[in-house]
């Protein structure tokens, strides 16, 4: 409710002798020039309004969170409860290496226990991701790496062959983080449905497809912005047509501002390009909530200011009720959400190589501040994250086991948002609300994010923000432990053992070996066909309304090769800057 | 000793587009007066030293995070080789095991700095180096 004057006035009477008085004598006893603390009072929210600015969870404008129960109470992000689950081991989660044999047989090594209806949630290397073959000069060194090696549907087949029967693609759901290349490996993913004989309606998977963050952050952009965005496009009227309950986009803030960003620009730039594809999906004649339906959000990535983090959390949910209902015009409720299932506040750059274990009571305290506000308190990244690719089994059990302590022994889930009414935080949500559309205002002002990515302009702002935190590390002013500061002459290694989820030695061996399974996909293939598909890509690039996806299925299935199609777009479209 | 403007070569090779890294050391080194040629992303290893023999670097850095250090620094020693300039000093940084940084070292990488590693340590490193190089 707002504040009376008559009440105002006294707690500002209060306030100012009270600053006068126990909070002057305190400063002067310790020595202090100025307080080291805030306090928030009722009158740092003056205006106000209980069902205007926070309401109930899961009811506009969703400050107290995105449902009234918040999901993770009956839906872990793995697929399991959070105590009744199988152990670590048997989790799937987010994972890629090697050949797609090697693939295969982890997912049938590791059974079929996995989140979301039991599907793979499959990291791809980066010759994949920007659209060369394995045997290309520049993927000397990658194949496998990061990721799985995919050159052909061939690959793709040999992935599937560990989901089949009660795994079948009708009964499972994929996720694949792929941007660029999203509409070649849905392509894939129909071509497979076809050749088993599975109905494309009954797919359903979520490809990342947020290509802008990727000029902005990730850095695996292969096209320029314009014809980028035209995929988006083929990405979303070709699933509206073929595959109604496949996702078609899941939008980051996460690497944005793992990148540098603040915390605000992390939130407003994700929420800019939400818009920007969302209006693309509205200039190919779909409705708001058409799209809004089929779109998710990857987080908004954190930092270790956890009251901040969280207020800002808050004012996302805020800010993106207001733009989905007041700006887009969405009419259902339920695109006033943004639907993602990450949490966890702390972020994966603040993880460090010194010292690793402290990382675990980094991202356990983030979880625990996520699940006061009814986020997942999904204690991400396991504490080796600064070590080197790939979690130890070890580092993702600890993981695992802090965000059940914090909601099954510390119980802080029990209620949805528990920081809803306090004054400073709600002061700071207020805050950074306001800080959230005044980025996006800009960005508007600019011809929306579409043209802010291209000019350069939010990556710059995100690079400012990255030399700031670096000038501020090294003044001291920002505190890492263990780094900056308490530092050791003389440290000592407190390590778990870390045993890799993947056999090291098949790493290796990927991809001399993926090569050779490209050669002989090569040798068999009618080249004759794949060159007539390559030429109608060709021709349907060209043709800015065509959409470019049944050319990739028919291409595909004549084993066209990743390399192959984007170099015929490459030759079209040029190649992003 | 001769005072004369550091010409460095900051690179990203292979197909690794985290370039946080990579864009702060450019500018950092700048700042510290050093004349900085950034390649920008996805650049080959005969591109980079291509570049590095055109523009005359004294050191050419490597930012790199996708794992594949170790064989883009044997391809890149041996170019380097070939090409007759391994008196430029190749440093290398990113996301690396603590266990590949004597395998690096062993190949002729001059100097390998990871997560936490100063700027003002990086380029003081590069000065020594340089001064070192110029003395013989």
């Amino acid at each position: 409710m707002p504040l009376d004057q008559q009440t105002a006035d006294r707690i500002r009477a209060a306030r100012t002798a009270w600053e006068e008085g126990a909070l002057k004598k305190n400063l002067q006893r310790m020595g202090l020039a100025a307080s080291p603390v805030e306090f928030a009072s009722p009158l740092d929210i003056a205006e106000d309004d209980f069902l205007e600015r926070v309401g109930f969870p899961g009811e506009y404008p969703f400050t107290a969170g995105r449902f009234a129960v918040p999901l993770h109470h009956v839906i872990w992000g793995r697929g399991k409860t959070l105590g009744g689950g199988k152990s670590i081991r048997h989790a799937f989660g987010y994972a890629g290496y090697g050949t797609a044999e090697d693939m295969r047989d982890f997912y049938i090594e590791r059974g079929r226990t996995m989140a979301r209806g039991g599907g793979p949630n499959i990291a791809f290397d980066l010759p994949t991701q920007t659209g060369y073959d394995s045997d290309h000069e520049l993927a000397e060194g990658e194949v496998g790496r990061v990721g799985v090696a995919i050159d052909t549907l061939k690959d793709f087949e040999t992935i599937y062959e560990a989901f089949t029967g009660e795994t079948d693609l009708d009964r499972i759901a994929s996720n694949w983080t792929i941007n660029a290349t999203t509409n070649l490996i849905l392509a894939m993913y129909v071509a497979l449905a076809q050749k088993r004989g599975i109905p494309l309606d009954k797919l359903r998977g979520t490809p990342q497809n947020d290509i802008l963050k990727e000029f902005v952050a990730r850095g695996t952009q292969i096209f320029p912005v314009g014809p980028s965005l035209r995929m988006t496009r083929d990405t979303f009227t070709y699933c509206r047509e073929h595959l109604p309950n496949m996702n078609t986009i899941s939008i980051c803030g996460y690497h944005i501002r793992e990148a540098g960003a603040t915390r605000v620009q992390a939130v407003a730039f994700a929420m800019a390009n939400a818009m920007a594809y969302f209006r693309v999906a509205v200039n190919a004649g779909m409705s708001v909530d058409e799209v809004a339906a089929k779109a998710t959000f990857l987080n908004f990535g954190g930092g270790m200011e956890f009251l901040k983090e969280a207020a800002c959390r808050r004012a996302a949910r805020r800010a993106w009720a207001k733009i989905m209902r007041h700006r887009l015009g969405a009419v259902k409720p339920s695109n006033w959400i943004y639907r993602e299932l990450g949490g966890g506040l702390a972020g994966f750059w603040t993880c460090t190589r010194q010292r690793p274990l402290n990382n675990l009571v980094r991202v356990a305290i983030g979880a625990a501040f996520a699940a006061m506000i009814g986020e997942p308190p999904a204690c991400e990244p396991p504490y080796d994250e600064a070590l080197g690719l790939g979690h130890s089994i070890e580092a993702r059990q600890l993981a695992a086991d802090a965000a059940r302590i914090i909601m099954e022994e510390c119980r802080l889930g029990d209620t949805p948002d528990v920081l809803a009414g306090s004054y400073y935080v709600e002061a700071l949500t207020d805050r950074y609300e306001d800080e959230i559309f005044g980025l996006i205002d800009e960005i508007d002002r600019q011809g929306g994010a579409e043209k802010a990515v291209e000019s350069g302009w939010m990556k710059n702002e995100v690079l400012r923000s990255a030399e700031d935190f670096q000038r501020q590390l090294e003044t001291g002013e920002a505190t890492v432990v263990g780094v900056n500061k308490y530092t050791e002459a003389d440290e000592i290694g407190v390590m778990t053992p870390r045993t890799s989820p993947y056999p090291v030695a098949r790493r290796e061996q990927a991809e001399e070996k993926q090569i050779a399974g490209l050669r002989r996909v090569k040798r068999e293939r009618d080249p004759r066909a794949v060159q007539s598909c390559l030429e109608k890509i060709e021709n349907a690039a060209r043709d800015e309304r065509a959409n470019l996806i049944p050319h990739f299925i028919e291409a595909v299935k004549a084993y066209a090769t990743v390399g192959e199609i984007c170099d015929t777009l490459r030759g079209v479209f040029g190649e992003a800057r | 000793m001769k005072h004369r403007v550091i010409r460095v070569l900051v690179g990203k090779a292979g197909l690794d587009g985290h370039d946080k890294g990579a864009l702060l050391l450019a500018s950092r080194l700048r700042n510290a007066g050093m004349e900085v040629i950034y390649t920008g992303l996805r650049r080959t290893v005969s591109q980079i030293v291509t570049t590095a023999v055109q523009e005359d670097v004294d050191v050419i850095g490597i930012s790199i995070l996708s794992g594949a250090h170790l064989s883009i620094a044997a391809k890149l020693m041996a170019r380097m080789e070939q090409e007759g300039i391994t008196d430029k000093r190749l440093m290398m940084g990113g996301f690396i095991p603590e266990e590949d940084i004597p395998r690096l070292k062993a190949m002729g990488v001059a100097g390998v700095f990871t997560q936490g590693a100063g700027f003002d340590e990086i380029a003081a490193f590069i000065r020594d180096a340089v001064a070192a190089k110029d003395r013989s």
